[in-house]
């Protein structure tokens, strides 16, 4: 493949006949797509043409936003990067729903204790276990708190949860940090500092 | 419902969790930027500061980095 600067590969994929332009860079998406995806599991190399197909288009349709702070190559790489994850994320939880989420950890128990703790040990753990779903139940909106459970603690793809919400990913990120920043206050005011919840679960 | 082996999660999530963070957004149109510094071998983090935090809290954001990096790295 010839080099090509920024405005070469701009100029080249504008003008009407861009077929060797095109080839080039579809060429180096799908080198780049097994290379950065190889890992990842999912059927990455059946699919991989399919991907830079895919981000072909929405490179081609976008150009006009390329700022040019990077390597031309390098930007386009990271739309194809996203188009692939995307559609693996997609795959793999696409049995999950939120709903089965929530009432499967509902049904479950909060957990075994460790049972080498001594009794005082244990009660201030439930003390803490306590204060933090009042935190939780008190400070959050259903939806702040569906979002906490499914992203955070049963670490769901931010983007997966986001589809099943009817929001997007940059949206769901933005409740998801208003819902951390109100527990962190509520946590502050109340006296329970991080520290001393990790000694007391032992992880500090 | 929060279960016992929630909390440490939770709590570590919290004591992360800063006043000033940027979205998914942000961080994705800067992200071709960032693994170039990175590669370049630079320590992105203290040029980038913003990005890198969010790639710290962000599992989805850091898997696009992830592979962005090596794509790169190998093509």
């Amino acid at each position: 493949m010839r080099e090509r600067t920024n405005e070469q590969w701009l100029a080249d994929l504008r003008r009407p006949n861009s077929d060797e332009a095109l080839a080039a860079l579809y060429d180096l998406l799908v080198r780049g797509l097994r290379a950065g995806l190889g890992s990842y599991g999912g059927g990455v190399d059946a699919n991989a043409e399919d991907f830079a197909q895919e981000s072909l288009i929405k490179i081609t349709g976008n150009l006009d936003s390329f700022r040019g702070e990077s390597l031309f190559t390098t930007w386009a790489q990271k739309i194809a990067m996203n188009v692939a994850l995307t559609e693996l994320k997609r795959r793999r939880w696409r049995d999950v729903s939120l709903q089965e989420l929530f009432a499967r950890r509902e049904a479950a128990n909060p957990g075994p204790a460790d049972t080498q703790l001594t009794p005082e040990q244990l009660a201030l753990q439930n003390t803490v276990l306590q204060e933090l779903r009042c935190m939780v139940d008190e400070e959050l909106t259903d939806r702040q708190r569906e979002a906490v459970i499914a992203v955070l603690l049963e670490e769901m793809p931010i983007s997966e949860v986001a589809r099943r919400m009817g929001t997007n990913q940059n949206a769901l990120y933005k409740l998801l940090h208003d819902a951390r920043k109100k527990l962190k206050r509520r946590m502050e005011a109340t006296g329970i500092s991080s520290k001393e919840v990790l000694a007391v679960f032992d992880e500090g | 419902m929060l279960k016992r082996g929630d909390v440490v999660k939770l709590v570590r999530v919290l004591a992360e969790t800063r006043e000033t963070e940027i979205g998914c957004d942000e961080c994705f149109e800067q992200l071709d930027s960032f693994a170039e510094v990175e590669l370049s071998g630079l320590e992105a983090r203290s040029v980038m500061p913003l990005v890198g935090d969010h790639l710290d809290r962000c599992a989805d954001c850091h898997s696009t980095f992830e592979a962005l990096r090596t794509a790169v790295h190998s093509t």
